[in-house]
């Protein structure tokens, strides 16, 4: 993949960097209606199902099947069942830390839309369980400006393992 | 194949579930233990049919994907001829893995370890110093790839290592009747949507083919926010509703729960109704046209899942169909596969409706699944626990509740939805399995 890095001032690039963290900050917090505002209305929130092939074939992320498929509104499904009482898979609840690392800031389709790549790393504890889950993902989100902020547009987010070793994805990516 | 030692209390605990099971009792230690997955290893997974793939993952010729028997890696393969093969992913040369991806598409299959190319098929076609190394010994044909025994039954592809099971049609036994109402989905059928996902959970597979063999009993409690926030088509007053069938001796059960007062088929859209009436029989559309959860297993370890969801709360939502396999990796262990059926001739927005109300709830990060996973790795880890080991579950719901008279379909049906009725059936013929002589 070629990444074009001009023509992104530094405040913007600062700005979004930021932007990226009060997400994760969000997240880890489980202020899950907060971070569902940080979406925009025609937001898409994809993760694809990776699968093990030879090094020549086409694709190794599946162009049709996903772990996440989710819209504005069913991620505030998502939300919403996390905002009852019985959601019981978070019950007690995750502890999460998203790490957010080598966020690569280009211009977008439009003037006020960029393309933001980022790694992501998510080390999850449940419980008393002494082994946590680690799930590491690169991103390629797509932000919109929105007043002062940002907008999420569009998240993809790719595990780099093909065999997830977690018995759910209970956590967002 | 060895026949693994059995330890005197294990063999004890088998000869108890005997009676056992019919009295409404299962014993917890089956559910986590080393002795108990050795013996399923050998005398369970060596023996039944166990499912492969689906045919409309390998539609091409050359078109493979790599699956497993218990521990045994198989290639699925579509000949050059379009027939289905299965082999041992094994080079019988001296053991190397021949092909080490999910899925692709390949004539040939060439080791990497000293070069030996085989068909696509099995056929053992090239040997590296064939004249100068072998100088004639090696006859070339005795020594392709390990062929395993396969059939299908409307796209399904399934494997056995026995040469001796009966056929699959006998070993279905009258399930198929059930098995038309996720694989008829239309006039052509069904296909899988994508490649599965899959996962690795500490759960015994027995848990999860356990619970779609029809456990309506859990939805109301384990799936609660789904009534609470409207998004699932039942209330808990009416969710009892329904029939509960299995096929006697052969290990498969299927629960179909009912909602009061919904339309017949609702959640499909009337194209696909249409042809439902062309692909089902008249008593299979008796059956369908009620039913609001279609929940069922295949012995011992595939099982599917038709249900609706609604963004809408309250309203009928859309049907998706899942297939999912529970495969044993480990005592108390397991790596779970799970796709998305979707009818072949189907129009492409209610594909994507479909697919998309099953990754919210049944994927991997689905909302039903989460919570699903969260309870069987609980019990799972509990099972496995000193006490536990002499602990028995109650299995006594529906254990005086007579066979319906007049049910349309094959097997043994009982209402209402929620009963043990199923699960005895299921634990009888697991050990028939377990204790059979060879
Ligand atoms: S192990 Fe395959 S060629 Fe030797
Ligand atoms: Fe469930």
């Amino acid at each position: 993949m070629t990444v074009q890095l001009a023509g992104v001032d530094r405040d913007v690039r600062e700005s979004i960097r930021d932007f990226l963290y009060l997400e994760a900050l969000a997240l880890d917090e489980r202020r899950f209606r907060d971070w569902l505002e940080m979406f925009a209305d025609d937001a898409r929130y994809e993760v694809p199902v990776r699968v093990t092939r030879e090094k020549l074939s086409e694709w190794e992320l599946s162009p049709n099947s996903r772990i996440f498929d989710d819209t504005k509104e069913t991620l505030d499904v998502r939300v919403k069942r996390l905002e009852t009482d019985f959601a019981w898979s978070e019950q007690p609840p995750s502890r999460t830390r998203h790490f957010v690392t080598n966020v690569l800031v280009q211009p977008g389709e439009r003037a006020d839309e960029f393309l933001v790549l980022s790694n992501c790393m998510i080390y999850r504890s449940r419980g008393d369980e002494t082994t946590p889950s680690l799930f590491s993902a690169q991103r390629r989100d797509v932000l919109r400006e929105n007043g002062d902020g940002w907008l999420i547009v569009h998240r993809w987010a790719a595990l780099d393992q093909a065999v997830v070793n977690a018995h759910n994805m209970s956590i967002f990516i | 194949m060895s026949t693994p030692v059995i330890s005197t209390d294990v063999q004890r605990m088998l000869d108890d579930m005997r009676d056992g099971i019919w009295q409404g009792r299962v014993p917890a230690r089956i559910f986590n233990d080393q002795e108990i997955f050795e013996l399923e290893r050998e005398k369970l997974f060596a023996k039944a049919w166990c499912f492969l793939a689906h045919e409309s993952e390998i539609p091409k010729k050359g078109d493979y994907v790599t699956r497993y028997i218990a521990d045994n890696s198989i290639i699925v393969v579509r000949d050059e001829h379009g027939n289905v093969r299965a082999n041992l992913n094994m080079c019988r040369h001296r053991g190397n893995v021949m092909c080490k991806s999910e899925m692709g598409n390949a004539s040939h299959f060439r080791c990497s370890y000293h070069g030996w190319v085989y068909k696509n098929s099995g056929e053992l076609i090239g040997v590296p110093y064939f004249k100068e190394g072998y100088e004639g010994q090696l006859d070339r044909k005795q020594w392709g790839l390990v062929p395993i025994r396969i059939d299908t039954y409307a796209g399904l592809i399934f494997g056995t290592l026995d040469p001796h099971a009966p056929s699959l049609d006998e070993y279905l036994g009258g399930f198929q009747f059930y098995l038309d109402i996720y694989l008829k989905q239309g006039a052509n059928g069904s296909e899988v949507h994508g490649p599965p996902d899959h996962w690795i959970a500490e759960t015994d597979w027995k848990i999860c083919a356990e619970n779609f063999s029809g456990d309506g009993y859990h939805t109301p409690v384990a799936h609660q926010f789904g009534f609470h926030l409207g998004y699932f088509p039942s209330s808990g007053s009416t969710h009892s509703e329904g029939w509960a069938v299995n096929i006697p001796g052969k290990g498969h059960g299927i629960g179909l729960g009912h909602t009061p007062g919904m339309p017949a088929f609702f959640g499909y859209p009337d194209e696909l109704v249409k042809q439902m009436h062309e692909s089902l029989s008249p008593e299979q559309l008796e059956v369908f046209s009620k039913t609001r959860t279609a929940v069922g297993s295949v012995f011992p370890n595939l099982s599917f899942l038709i249900q609706p969801f609604s963004l809408v709360p309250g309203e009928p939502g859309v049907r998706f169909c899942t297939m999912r396999l529970w495969h044993p990796i480990g005592p108390g262990r397991m790596e779970m596969w799970s796709w998305c059926l979707v009818p072949r001739d189907a129009s492409e927005e209610y594909k994507e409706a479909a697919y998309k109300a099953y990754t919210l709830t049944f994927g991997q990060a689905g909302t039903f699944e989460q919570d699903d996973f969260e309870n069987w790795i609980k019990v799972t880890k509990a099972a496995g626990s000193t006490l536990a080991k002499n602990i028995e579950f109650p299995y006594v719901m529906g254990l005086e509740r007579p066979q319906l008279e007049d049910f349309p379909g094959p097997g043994h049906a009982v209402s209402p939805y929620v009963t043990d009725t199923n699960f005895r059936n299921l634990w009888s013929t697991w050990l028939d399995y377990l204790t059979r002589e060879e």
